[in-house]
């Protein structure tokens, strides 16, 4: 092979790999960075006796509840929607569910490598805490994980009872962006009363 | 390896390269990513090891599946329509194939859609060559012997009103691999608007919100399973009827998930201008005055109304027309008539206007943009001296002002900043934004006063389950207020805004496409601000029943209509039709076709609309506060004789063999609706839950190793 185009092909297989590293660079430094700015709109929001604050002045999405994992050490602000714009800077609820907290299924949806990457560490009977931009606070149960194809059913939506469910793509760490399959995890809220003494229990 | 040696050999490499940021680049940078990578491999593999441990995937169960069990077609449905348009009225034959693609014997539920006045009048089923005419019975009588049939193993169908938009058709005791058909016949009327005819073909339901209270004691009230994804409120009881399973993707002309095929036959009986169908690409032939038409890629995926417009030329455009049909001895008629245009629109005194904007979550998608786009244009085209408010609502609603104000360019500003920001989201609670909407404002003070036209503009697709509460709430408060609806979306709930307006003393608009906003808004401000025609009167014969009994006012470009039954002969008289328009009087004439009850032009079907126009008109009553059980003993008469469906009559067949073995089991199924066209997905479809960063970076490192790997042949190259 002449030398030119040895060099030629070098060259551009460094600038496509750079221009790929650049794109996943790209996508973690969004999804790492939206949270501080979330953080502080929150912040504002709960000021505001549960004001809409948009992070940042063109943002199409806003905060709207605060998850936390006591044990995980996790914490995962909540946007509106569900579309792919608002999911690239954090866990996003699907606007067509019940709203959080309240009667009904809520769907909350996120990246699997970001955001809701915690995911797998989920475990039946872990505690979730849930702050809303009115400062109430809910207390969820995982009640069960599983993964589900996507193609194949439908999340059931009733209006029975008080549901939460996280979805993220599945399994972890494939290379396909648009695969069928979904890890679920149900939670109803922990009974009420003294949550911590359940999460010691369950922990034990 | 000690560390001295090693140094040695790295000192040694180094020095092969020319200078130190060469080496770094094509020998450390190489290595540190192929560690990177092979870790990112053994990481990944962990993961994938402890997520299979944490949810059950070993037993391969779905487990987030709907009450009935794993949803999957197991029964599919394909449809045809033979469409003949007579003048204003369209007689259609539906036919529902339905397959069964599973291994088991099978029932099948299917929920669609007709139009919301459409006369249902004759029902069979279809199987193979042998046919079973399906008969008309009461409700109740209907469902015990399809259910008898059902559980003897007969093949039977079952069609129910549940709305008078929607329906349910079963079909019991289906092969493995076997097609049902059921054919149905219905009766409907073009709509005469702004000098252009249309008939609407709905094909699918845009999932509806279902307020209320939910109570699964409700549930048991039924014994035939509806597979519907909503559960029973308060509010709406019957919600699993009218809540479908939609497939999970939406289907596409190309593949359609339930193909649609059209055939139609149009004699307008006048030269026409223009024929159209706005949503879908058709093949037109014309002999005469006679069109036929089919879809050009010869099937359609129902996943969004069929519109066919036609146009007739200027001159011949109908100022009215009668339409005649003799049954049992005894004449139908169908009037028609355009009242006169004013020709000088008279000023118009203030007004106030209120938008009431739907943003509820079954408006994602390309709704929620046509709304915001009509939004628009209806603030563009307020006056000065108009005052108006907007009110959005979904869960909840939201004023922009607290009360009307006037269109100055300050608070038209606004209203354009509070259009731009509205999102789809939540539930959709009519009820409160209805009551907000038509209460006059009580605090009317001394320099307020009252204006005294005070128009409401709802702006929504309809999507809800509570619609006769609503008709109810309508009624008590339209007061002198009246109430527009503009239907937005590819599968609208037509029949809930069309009454909703009529309750309201309105007129109905809709909007399939974005293209249209401009020129159905301004129609819609045409009417607004063009007075209607008041006070009409026709000068029937004594004998004859006419609905509906009190004659609305009309708007701009809007057709009186209405339905008589005439007895057994036709009167001599000419009819004559009065009322006022703007400050004129204006009369006209209408000659009854030929006296000779052989000659009399037949149009089959008008004696079906005048019972289903009756029907409709004695329902509403109960917003009146008439009491149910008469409202049923009035109705069901009617429904029987005209061999209608209607909320008190089901259609069945039953064939008298035995088609399953006595051993083998009967499953049930629903029959799943191909999503509306451009809708955002709905709460039961999955997120999309993954970024390309993971294959980016493969595909990075790869690319990385390639370049690597061609710069070090070549250097080996240079070596030899």
């Amino acid at each position: 092979m002449p030398r030119p185009l040895f060099s030629l092909l070098v060259a551009v297989s460094l600038a496509v790999s750079l221009h790929q590293f650049g794109l996943a660079a790209l996508i973690h430094a969004k999804a790492w960075l939206a949270p501080i700015l979330v953080q502080q709109a929150w912040e504002k929001s709960l000021a505001g006796h549960g004001r809409s604050v948009k992070p940042w002045p063109w943002a199409d999405t806003w905060p709207v509840a605060r998850l936390v994992v006591p044990s995980l050490g996790v914490t995962r602000y909540v946007l509106y929607g569900d579309s792919g714009h608002a999911l690239a800077f954090g866990p996003g609820h699907d606007s067509g569910s019940a709203p959080i907290g309240s009667e009904g299924v809520a769907v909350v949806g996120g990246h699997r490598d970001t955001h809701f990457a915690f995911l797998r560490r989920l475990r039946q009977g872990l505690l979730v805490e849930v702050e809303l931009p009115d400062r109430r606070r809910r207390r969820y149960q995982v009640v069960e994980t599983s993964v589900v194809d996507s193609s194949q059913g439908l999340l059931p939506v009733t209006h029975s009872g008080e549901q939460l469910l996280l979805v993220t793509c599945y399994p972890f760490g494939a290379i396909n962006a648009a695969g069928p399959m979904r890890l679920v995890v149900r939670m109803a809220p922990a009974e009420n009363g003294d949550g911590s003494r359940l999460s010691s229990d369950l922990r034990a | 390896m000690n560390l001295p040696r090693l140094y040695r050999t790295v000192s040694r490499d180094r020095q092969r390269f020319e200078c130190l940021s060469w080496w770094l680049c094509f020998r450390c940078l190489p290595v540190l990513l192929m560690i990177l990578l092979s870790l990112l491999l053994l990481s990944a593999t962990a993961v994938r090891a402890e997520s299979v441990a944490a949810g059950d995937v070993g037993s391969g169960q779905l487990l987030l599946t709907d009450q009935q069990g794993k949803v999957h077609t197991a029964m599919t449905q394909r449809s045809r329509v033979d469409m003949r348009i007579s003048g204003m009225v369209a007689v259609v034959r539906l036919e529902q194939v339905f397959r069964n693609e599973t291994e088991d014997w099978m029932e099948g539920v299917y929920a669609f859609p007709l139009p919301g006045s459409s006369a249902v009048r004759f029902m069979q089923m279809k199987l193979g060559e042998r046919r079973i005419v399906g008969k008309i019975k009461e409700k109740e009588e209907a469902r015990k012997s399809y259910q008898k049939a059902l559980h003897a193993g007969k093949k039977a169908s079952l069609v129910e009103q549940q709305r008078p938009n929607l329906f349910t058709t079963r079909v019991a005791n289906v092969a493995p691999g076997e097609e049902v058909v059921v054919e149905l016949e219905y009766v409907q009327t073009a709509l005469y608007q702004d000098g252009r005819f249309s008939v609407r073909l709905p094909t699918t339901i845009t999932p509806r919100y279902m307020p209320g209270i939910p109570g699964d004691e409700l549930r048991s009230l039924t014994v035939l399973p509806t597979h519907g994804w909503a559960v029973p409120t308060d509010q709406v009881a019957d919600a699993p009827a009218i809540s479908p399973l939609q497939h999970a993707d939406p289907g596409s002309d190309v593949q359609p998930h339930n193909p649609l095929e059209i055939y139609i036959e149009l004699d307008a009986g006048m030269p026409l201008a223009s024929v159209d169908s706005p949503y879908h690409q058709v093949i037109l032939n014309r002999s005469g005055q006679l069109y036929t038409l089919q879809l050009a890629a010869g099937k359609t995926e129902m996943d969004r109304d069929f519109v066919l417009n036609w146009r007739p030329v200027a001159a011949s455009a109908p100022a009215g027309a009668l339409f005649t049909e003799q049954v049992d001895g005894e004449f139908y008629g169908l009037l028609m008539l355009v009242p006169p245009a004013l020709q000088q629109p008279a000023s118009l005194p203030p007004r106030e206007l209120i938008f009431v904007i739907d943003t509820s979550g079954s408006m994602g998608g390309v709704s929620i943009r046509q709304a915001r786009a009509s939004l628009g244009r209806s603030l563009q085209l307020l006056r000065q001296q108009d005052r108006f408010n907007i009110i959005e609502f979904n869960s909840d609603y939201r004023m922009l002002f607290r009360r009307a104000q006037p269109a100055t360019s300050h608070n038209l500003q606004l209203a354009g900043e509070f259009t731009r920001h509205l999102h789809a989201s939540g539930g959709t609670e009519m009820l409160p934004v209805l009551r907000a909407a038509l209460s006059a404002q009580d605090d009317v003070d001394e320099l307020v006063t009252q204006p005294p036209l005070r128009q409401v503009v709802f702006i929504t697709d309809g999507a809800v389950g509570n619609e006769e509460a609503l008709f109810g709430e309508i009624v008590e408060r339209i007061g002198a207020s009246r109430l527009f609806t503009v239907g937005i979306g590819s599968a609208p709930n037509s029949w809930f805004m069309r009454k909703a307006a009529d309750y309201g003393r309105g007129s109905y608009t809709s909007i399939g496409e974005e293209t249209e906003v401009d020129a159905t808004m301004s129609n819609l401000f045409k009417r607004l601000s063009t007075p209607a025609a008041l006070d009409i009167d026709v000068t029937w014969p004594d004998t004859a029943e006419v609905w509906p009994q009190r004659v609305p006012d009309l708007y701009a470009g809007e057709p009186l209509h209405l339905l008589v039954k005439l007895g057994s002969e036709l009167p001599d008289q000419p009819l004559i039709v009065s009322g006022r328009v703007g400050d004129s009087d204006w009369q006209t004439s209408l000659q009854w076709p030929a006296q000779q009850s052989e000659a009399a032009p037949r149009h089959a079907g008008v004696a079906s609309l005048w019972a289903r126009k009756k029907i409709e008109q004695l329902l509403g009553e109960k917003h009146r506060a008439e009491d149910p059980q008469s409202l049923r003993d009035k109705v069901l008469p009617i429904a029987l004789r005209h061999q209608l469906l209607s909320p008190y009559t089901s259609y069945v067949a039953v064939e008298e063999a035995k088609a399953r073995p006595s051993d083998a089991a009967l499953e049930s199924r629903p029959v799943p609706n191909s999503r509306p066209r451009g809708q955002s997905s709905q709460p039961y479809a999955y997120p999309r839950t993954a970024t390309t960063a993971t294959a980016n970076i493969w595909l990075g490192s790869l690319l990385l190793l390639i370049a690597i790997f061609v710069r070090l042949c070549r250097q080996e190259g240079e070596h030899a």
